[in-house]
């Protein structure tokens, strides 16, 4: 029995026991306890993060004639890696108090936990698909299983996840058709008999087979225009399980687009393909595909009131920021994209932790309903913040490191319109994580809120871990990059040199420990002029004056709502809800279509139709 | 050996016999039908599995092409096994109501077993015509105005149907001047004229009144909607597709190589469209099946319509797998009627039933590793095989037509765990017979999940036999047998 079928099976365990525990109260622990097992299970494996052999799994089914079979290699286990961890971090928040005040409030932590569980298991079984059916498989399983996460906590959150089911499975259906082209070309599933025939692949059928996986796995990042079901549906989940969702979910489908288009296929085959008309390769194409779906949602997270949806809607925009690098493919871009996909889900899980955070105490996460909580929940504040600095690309945290990966490569690469979509799309995000972290934790307390406490241990304890690795990734980058290294050479891209603290090379280099050290020498400096002025006095959070006047507390003087009012002003006649119409229409049409057919059976002419389609049919075969 | 006659001879003589039995002893009448039905299963079974190679026999003492003959291969002994299997799940077990019920199955499980096994064009139709006239008494079994109605409705245009088939067969008689189907593939090349297409298009349209092959299907959503769940499980899961096998069975022998091939292919793309837009709309749950399964008879036409082997391993796969899902979710509307809205928080009051209609609802969407899923790949894999471009846009539509059954279906499963509302009293409660009967159908899905490999193999080796023209031919033609059935009498 090999490594990976010890973890398979530890992760079915952890899908049954929670499954069967339903009535547990304390099946939340049991269900932690499980992932760190699994999470053991895979650092144990952790010779794949160093360029270690493949592991492969001692069973294999062989259905239809077509074998079946699991492996995992250095990408596997980097997003393997990724996934467990998220898991686990939304699941030990939620095993202590905050379950139990779900538990009251009629939500069922089992189920949670075993949503959780269950999506783990997929995820882990579509990371180690060792042929195109295996991978259709658990690209499968995990759409459906994202699915019961999303619909748990019931309401609207059945609608969201119903638009979403219809996105996925349109996708879904793309990529059968995909695969079923495969198979006629290849006669087989497997990815080696794809990757030898790929090459001597006509134009037509590499830009078929490109746009049905594109489009297919794409749905799943949210990938404009297909964007509108993922924020709706993450933010509804119920807190960890948006965590959870949100770190990693969506990096199924970059996965999924890195082994087909990128490996299977072939970047370079992309780029030699030029779209008529225009200056234009077909991966071109794809980057601003993925460029585009940095900005418009971006752009989008700055309306959101939000807290869950501005971050989901970021998790969209984040994410077209590695399919970029990816694209790219020179050791730069590659890395960069591969390291986001870490670090998004480091400072994603506890950003979407740390506003659960704030819910369970307010019971709310609308931004024009909080305010001034910094005093009251210090550790949480700290959370968000080390979080948003992350998201925003700032150093000293690891969104920038890897960010800067991939804004090197586009310029080295020569692309500098791309770039300054991603530099807009940055400063979009800068902008909003702003009014995040403003709307919440700083600005006017709220009456309500002012016998608020700082969560219990259970829940800050995840919070802080992830906070820790937000930044150690960020001071030294090299840990992380040694294993995107390795998956580089799986996916056969050219290495990232790269040291402990960054990057070592002539095209561009970076020392995040130099950097940190600068950064926290200029904080000494200003802290020791601080601290060395006259001594300040605190006062009373609600103790405000304004003119000479004193404010009473339910004196709204500190504006949240309409926040970015000038901005606003600017760019706000741009959001006009197009994708939205547009999807309103596809329904009206089909809502229309399907009155149609109805008619048909309405209508009593039964043998009228027939008449009439003896007739079509004759005049078929004889006119 | 047993003889397969008897599984033609021994229902139909059961039924017409079954008023005599009632009037003597009430309760040995009941025990009839069940028993009947247990030896149709014995005989085909013992049949099925002992058979090397497809078997014509000769009734009457005459042989082919001047006898009646029937054809003996894997699939008609399958379906043989199949027809007594499932009407002995949805046999009236509890009914009291007296016989009639009773006699009218056993009537469709003579004239459905007839129709399978038949060789000869002409017998099949009689057998269709018996198992139409059984069928209206089943579907008005309901005795209320919305299921006479209904029922009506399906007797004008099933009888229109039947003319038009009988004129297709007439047709065929002209032009080859036999009716026994391997004589006719004999003299196939006298048929690939219009004269000849005309006929199949009339045969299609005239048996596809059955097999709800769109736009004859007009009675679908009507009957299916006032029927008992029981046998709107029955029409729509074994005789639609006993009236498909009929439509196969001729294609293979003498229609294989023409233009007959796109008409299927044209209907069945209709019917898809048709049967998956309207059930979308759908208000209650048994339209919403109704209409679902017109989609899926279309999809089954799509694939049959797959030039070659290919084409009868798809339509095989997508055929039984209609015919083990649809039977278990009609059953479950039972209590589950009305519109479906009304279901809210029906997963609370029946939770076995629910979780059943999930189990389906996904195995028909094709969700992996569910065996609807291979047996949609089996079809996705044969259309683009068939390099055409109207087979590929049959593919388009298939999977069009699959997201739209996924909003369907997953949105009836989110209204059943939807919190239920205060003022919904009625009870979404099902009985335990109907439970079990859509359970057990459950457990062979999941044994059939777990057994893949083997059912796959098994049934490409039935679709390979079964689309062997040449076999068909030689069978009936040179190695008919003449049983001796006055022996074993």
């Amino acid at each position: 029995m090999s490594m990976l079928d010890t973890l398979l099976l530890i992760s079915l365990l952890t899908v049954l026991l929670t499954g069967l525990g339903q009535r547990v109260t304390f099946i939340g622990w049991i269900a932690t306890l499980l992932l760190t097992a699994q999470l053991l299970t895979l650092l144990l494996m952790g010779k794949l993060g160093y360029g270690g052999e493949i592991i492969d799994a001692s069973f294999g089914f062989s259905i239809l004639g077509q074998p079946l079979n699991w492996r995992y290699d250095a990408l596997s286990w980097f997003f393997a890696l990724i996934t467990i961890g998220s898991a686990l971090a939304g699941s030990a928040f939620a095993a202590g108090a905050w379950g139990d005040q779900y538990r009251k409030e009629g939500g069922n932590p089992g189920l949670l936990q075993f949503s959780i569980a269950l999506n783990v298991l997929a995820m882990l079984l579509l990371l180690g698909s060792g042929d195109l059916l295996s991978l259709f498989i658990g690209w499968e399983l995990v759409s459906w299983a994202s699915l019961l996460l999303m619909v748990i906590a019931g309401g609207r959150a059945s609608e969201f996840g119903m638009r979403y089911i219809v996105y996925a499975t349109a996708g879904a259906m793309a990529v059968l058709a995909g695969l079923a082209i495969i198979f006629q070309l290849t006669g087989s599933f497997a990815y080696d008999d794809l990757a030898a025939v790929a090459p001597a692949l006509n134009t037509l059928q590499i830009v078929t087979l490109t746009l049905l996986f594109f489009f297919g796995f794409g749905i799943k990042m949210g990938l404009l225009p297909f964007h509108l079901w993922q924020a709706d549906a993450y933010a509804e989940t119920p807190g960890p399980g948006t965590a959870f969702l949100g770190a990693i979910s969506s990096r199924m489908g970059l996965y999924a687009i890195l082994v087909v288009i990128i490996q299977l296929i072939g970047l370079v085959r992309l780029i030699e393909i030029e779209i008529p008309y225009s200056f234009l390769s077909l991966r071109d194409l794809l980057m601003w595909v993925a460029a585009i779906s940095i900005i418009i949602p971006t752009f989008i997270a700055l309306r959101q009131s939000d807290a869950r949806r501005l971050l989901a809607w970021h998790g969209i925009g984040q994410g077209g920021y590695m399919l970029i690098g990816l694209l790219v493919l020179d050791p730069y871009g590659s890395a960069g994209g591969l390291m986001h996909v870490f670090n998004h889900a480091t400072y994603q899980a506890a950003l979407f932790l740390s506003v659960s955070a704030v819910i369970y105490r307010t019971r709310t996460s609308d931004l024009n309903r909080l305010g001034g909580l910094v005093t009251r929940m210090p550790l949480s504040f700290l959370v968000m913040l080390i979080g948003i600095i992350g998201l925003a690309g700032i150093p000293p945290m690891n969104g920038f490191v890897s960010k800067w990966l991939v804004y090197r490569s586009l310029i080295i690469e020569g692309m500098p319109l791309l770039f300054v979509a991603s530099v807009i799309g940055t400063l979009g995000t800068i902008l909003s994580v702003y009014k995040l972290i403003h709307n919440t934790f700083l600005g006017q307390l709220r009456l309500e809120h002012e016998h608020i406490r700082e969560v219990p241990l259970s829940m800050t304890i995840p919070m802080l871990v992830l906070s820790a690795i937000v930044f150690i990734t960020g001071f030294m980058p090299g840990l992380v990059l040694d294993w995107v290294g390795s998956a580089q050479v799986a996916l056969g891209m050219p290495q990232l040199a790269h040291t402990l603290g960054g990057v070592e090379s002539t095209q561009g280099s970076l020392d995040m420990i130099w950097v940190c050290s600068v950064l926290f020498g200029g904080f000494a400096v200003g802290a020791l002029l601080f601290y060395s002025g006259n001594k300040a006095k605190r006062v009373h959070q609600l103790d405000n004056y304004a003119g000479g006047h004193f404010l009473t507390a339910d004196v709204r003087y500190h504006y949240s709502d309409n926040f970015y009012a000038g901005l606003m002003h600017h760019i706000g006649s741009w959001y006009r809800g197009s994708f939205l119409w547009l999807e309103s229409s596809l329904i009206s049409v089909v809502s229309s279509l399907s009155g149609g057919a109805q008619l048909l059976y309405n209508s009593f002419h039964p043998a009228l139709y027939l008449l009439m389609a003896i007739t079509l049919s004759l005049y078929f075969f004889i006119g | 050996m047993n003889n397969i006659a008897f599984n033609i001879a021994l229902p139909l003589l059961a039924a017409f016999l079954l008023p005599v039995i009632h009037n003597g002893s009430a309760k040995a009448s009941r025990l009839v039908g069940p028993f009947v039905l247990l030896a149709m299963c014995w005989f085909a079974a013992a049949y099925f599995i002992f058979i090397e190679h497809p078997v014509a026999l000769a009734l009457g003492g005459f042989l082919p092409p001047l006898g009646i003959s029937f054809h003996l291969d894997q699939l008609s002994l399958l379906m043989a096994v199949i027809i007594p299997l499932m009407l002995l799940l949805l046999w009236p077990y509890t009914n009291r109501e007296g016989f009639r019920e009773e006699a009218l199955l056993l009537l469709l499980a003579g004239a459905s077993s007839g129709m399978a096994l038949s060789g000869d064009l002409f017998n099949i139709y009689v057998f269709y015509e018996l198992l139409s006239v059984a069928s209206f008494g089943l579907a008005a079994s309901t005795h209320n105005g919305a299921a006479f109605a209904a029922t009506f409705r399906y007797l004008v245009i099933s009888g229109l149907g039947t003319v038009l088939a009988l004129t297709g067969i007439g047709l065929i008689y002209t032009q080859t001047g036999t009716l026994n189907l391997a004589h006719i593939g004999q003299l196939a090349a006298q048929l690939d004229n219009n004269v000849g297409l005309a006929a199949f298009a009339l045969i299609v349209l005239g048996i596809g009144v059955k097999a709800e092959i769109f736009p004859v299907n007009g009675w679908v959503p009507e009957v299916y909607a006032t029927a008992k769940p029981r046998i709107s499980a029955l029409l729509a899961g074994l005789i639609s597709k006993l009236a498909v096998l009929a439509i196969v069975r001729l294609l293979v022998v003498a229609y294989a190589d023409t233009d007959a091939l796109s008409l299927l292919l044209v209907l069945g793309i209709l019917g898809i469209i048709w049967g998956e837009l309207s059930a979308w709309r759908a208000k209650d749950l048994k339209r919403m099946f109704a209409f679902s399964s017109i989609g899926q008879l279309g999809m089954v036409l799509v694939a049959f319509s797959i030039p070659g082997e290919a084409g009868m391993f798809a339509g095989l796969a997508m055929m039984l797998h209609h015919l083990l899902v649809k039977p278990a979710l009609f059953m479950l509307t039972e209590n589950w009627s009305g519109s479906i809205s009304s279901l809210t928080g029906a997963a609370r009051q029946s939770p076995l039933g629910a979780a059943l209609f999930i189990l389906f609802a996904l195995s028909l969407i094709g969700v992996p590793p569910f065996p609807g899923f291979w047996a949609k790949l089996i079809m996705v894999t044969g259309l683009v095989g068939a390099d055409d471009s109207l087979y590929l846009l049959a593919l388009g539509i298939l999977l069009t037509a699959t997201v739209i059954e996924a909003n369907y279906l997953i949105r009836c499963a989110i209204q059943l765990y939807a919190p239920a509302d205060e003022n919904s009293s009625q009870s979404a409660k099902h009985g335990r017979l109907t439970l079990s009967i859509s359970s057990a159908l459950g457990v062979v899905l999941i044994i059939s999940l777990f057994s893949i490999t083997p059912l796959g193999n098994k049934l490409y080796q039935i679709a390979a036999e079964a689309s062997n023209r040449s076999l068909y031919i030689n069978t009936t033609l040179s190695n008919a047998q003449v049983p001796a059935l006055r022996k074993i009498q």
